[in-house]
């Protein structure tokens, strides 16, 4: 299969006061379409700056980071936003759904931001439909209009990711998405990504600390103090 | 569309923002009720003096006046004839009034005015000011008195010898010994004073210390090349109140022809000198450039004799000085809602770090730099328009109801808030004024926008991980 997303040499430090923190030191990681990876690490190992860099959410110090072999961190601004809003789907350990926005305007907001006013008030319709599609996918439909703080965890964890995917994402990139759930509504979470990546084909890098949510992954890559140290493939 | 949808949101959700759109909302409310209490004060004092003061006022600098003033008049007439009503020939000079009630002596200094009071009622709203009433403790009553200084039988049954005849019955014996009684101390001619020359405000009340009937002594400058005092009595028929107390307790008029007598300035057959021509101009006429005109005409008259005024010029400094309190009233006041501009800025620094989770996650959908700098933006435009809206409306109604507030607080603090006898207003006069309203609305939202505009390049600027790490 081809090669869809492509780290080439990364390198990453943060600023921390005076100090240079260096937390990536020449990664070089290619995913191909449809493949299910998971990135393991300990904390501090670099592992979601790596997710960062790659769903250009931040800029890599020196090396490339490439889509479909074309060459994508350098890019203009408002480019990189096009790629996010588009190409890549974000899940993170903490969910980050707007508080103020219920649970399906939540999954409308990427085209909210993608489409000029007059365009989305006359789709409106047709996004509210979609998105309530897509709740109700992933077990949520009879949540639509509930507001964050009346979902529980597992449940906005399912709002968050029917936001990343009602942009119509290539690519999905989760942070944890386990890491805040009970083992319970974690395996369901992760079944539910399994599954997608499945009926979808989507490409899915995950980063995760727990072994044991890894092992479900097609492809795991170990990464230690910047590096990536192993690769293994997960006996699925 | 998710920069409004969030701005609304943020508006309905976020209550403390919207205590930072308080100092707004009293920002604006107070600069709408100072401005239109002072546009309220400031209209009817120019009323008040324009109603006192003819549109143009043709003087001499000289005291003595001039006898020409037929000659005068025509050639004013020849010149602006178009844009003249009416005019009014008058007498001014300064002088003493001294007289007697009950055994009390009163001295005042005055400004003696010789009129022909239908003439000069035609040049003004001078009749509408005239009272004959002798407690007239209610102020602004309506015009209950005709410009005439003729001394009524009313007045002359107010003299102490009248009394006499109060509960007597019709045709009374009495009635002709004390009529004889009272002519004898009665002056053949009438005079109109001031009300403040004739009564001292006292304990909230007006008490009359020369009512109707009473004999007043004037002294004024006959002509001359060394002027002696002259001197002549007259009788209170009624009592001038315009509510500019700088007119209320100076003006004494009088007949003019009398006037022009006692000064030496009269024939005594109906020719005399005056020394000012009340003119009345045409609604709508330009003053200033008529009275330029005529003061073009009468230097060719009379060079360096005339001096030509609108109302206007000569009460300038007092006019100008309202003017001045008001503009010096509304910088300070517009501190305020510049400090609100910096709760707003404060407030929305707050909110911003606050929400750096959630703009991380706009910027991680896909939104632009510029998407979230104006959802600040509009966010502080939208707090604007709800502080100032509030404000605007709030303002206004306090300006609607300022009487009944004033009056609920006088009732409550036991204590008059504002005393109708400092200004002869029987309630506060208001005027709104739109393009004054607007700009104080206009200026509070600029300052709202301008206050979040810092805290919201800040927001735009956060890069998205940095927002996101933010755990």
């Amino acid at each position: 299969m081809a090669i869809q997303l492509a780290a080439s040499g990364v390198e990453k430090a943060y600023r921390k006061g005076r100090n240079e923190v260096p937390v990536l030191h020449g990664v070089d990681l290619q995913v191909e379409r449809g493949e299910f990876v998971a990135v393991v690490g300990q904390s501090g190992s670099g592992k979601s700056t790596l997710l960062h860099l790659l769903g250009l959410l931040d800029t890599p110090d020196t090396g490339i980071v490439q889509l479909e072999g074309e060459r994508i961190d350098n890019l203009p601004e408002r480019r990189r936003d096009n790629l996010r809003n588009r190409t890549f789907g974000f899940i993170f350990q903490f969910y980050h759904l707007l508080p103020e926005l219920s649970a399906v305007e939540n999954v409308m907001l990427p085209h909210m931001i993608r489409l000029k006013a007059f365009t989305y008030l006359k789709q409106r319709k047709a996004i509210r439909a979609r998105a309530t599609e897509l709740l109700e996918r992933v077990g949520l439909g009879h949540r639509l209009t509930h507001k964050p703080n009346e979902l529980s965890g597992g449940e906005m964890q399912r709002a968050a990711i029917a936001r990343a995917l009602a942009g119509g994402p290539e690519i999905l990139l989760a942070d944890e998405p386990t890491g805040n759930l009970d083992s319970a509504s974690g395996q369901s979470v992760l079944e539910l990504l399994r599954d997608l990546n499945r009926e979808r084909s989507l490409t899915m890098m995950m980063v995760t600390h727990d072994q044991s949510i890894a092992q479900q992954a097609d492809r795991i890559v170990r990464l230690a103090e910047g590096r990536i140290e192993e690769w293994a493939t997960a006996n699925v | 569309m998710y920069k409004s949808l969030l701005c609304w949101r943020y508006l309905r959700h976020r209550y403390i923002a919207l205590a930072s759109v308080v100092s707004v909302m009293l920002g604006v409310a107070t600069m709408i009720v100072v401005n239109s209490v002072m546009a309220g004060f400031a209209d009817k004092m120019r009323s008040r003096l324009h109603g006192v003061l003819a549109d143009v006022i043709v003087e001499s600098y000289d005291l003595d006046g001039f006898w020409n003033h037929q000659e005068v008049m025509a050639r004013i007439n020849e010149v602006a004839g178009k844009d003249i009503l009416a005019m009014a020939p008058t007498m001014e000079t300064f002088g003493l009034a001294k007289w007697t009630v009950n055994g009390h002596p009163f001295t005042r200094q005055v400004q003696i005015i010789g009129i022909q009071p239908a003439e000069r009622a035609k040049t003004g709203d001078f009749a509408e000011f005239l009272y004959e009433n002798k407690e007239a403790t209610e102020r602004e009553k309506p015009v209950n008195m005709p410009p005439s200084f003729e001394i009524t039988q009313k007045v002359k049954r107010n003299r102490p010898a009248g009394r006499f005849l109060e509960g007597e019955p019709e045709n009374s014996p009495f009635e002709h010994l004390v009529n004889q009684q009272i002519e004898q101390e009665v002056s053949d001619n009438g005079t109109i004073i001031g009300f403040a020359v004739g009564h001292i405000h006292f304990d909230g009340k007006d008490v009359p210390i020369a009512p109707p009937g009473t004999k007043i002594g004037l002294v004024f400058p006959a002509a001359g090349a060394k002027p002696k005092p002259g001197y002549d009595d007259f009788t209170v028929v009624g009592f001038f109140k315009s509510g500019m107390s700088e007119y209320d307790s100076s003006h004494v008029y009088v007949p003019l022809e009398r006037l022009q007598a006692m000064r030496l300035l009269g024939d005594g057959q109906g020719k005399g000198a005056v020394n000012q021509i009340q003119v009345k101009a045409k609604p709508g006429a330009n003053l200033d450039k008529l009275a330029a005109k005529l003061q073009t005409a009468l230097e060719g008259l009379r060079p360096m004799f005339f001096k030509v005024s609108t109302w206007e010029q000569k009460q300038g400094p007092l006019l100008s000085a309202v003017a001045v309190e008001q503009s010096i009233l509304n910088i300070l006041l517009f501190f305020i809602i510049a400090v609100a501009g910096f709760g707003i800025l404060a407030i929305f620094s707050m909110i911003v770090v606050e929400k750096t989770r959630d703009i991380g996650v706009l910027k991680a959908l896909g939104a632009s730099s510029a998407g979230i700098r104006q959802i600040f933006l509009g966010y502080g435009l939208a707090l604007g328009i709800v502080g100032s809206g509030v404000g605007m409306l709030g303002g206004l109604l306090f300006v609607w109801k300022i009487n009944a507030i004033e009056g609920w607080l006088s009732r409550v603090t036991g204590r008059k808030v504002f005393d109708d006898g400092i200004y002869y207003f029987s309630s506060i006069p208001t005027l709104v004024e739109p393009m004054t309203v607007a700009w104080i609305v206009g200026g509070a939202l600029f300052i709202a926008v301008v206050a979040s505009i810092w805290p919201a390049h800040r927001a735009s600027k956060l890069r998205p991980v940095q927002a996101l790490r933010f755990e």
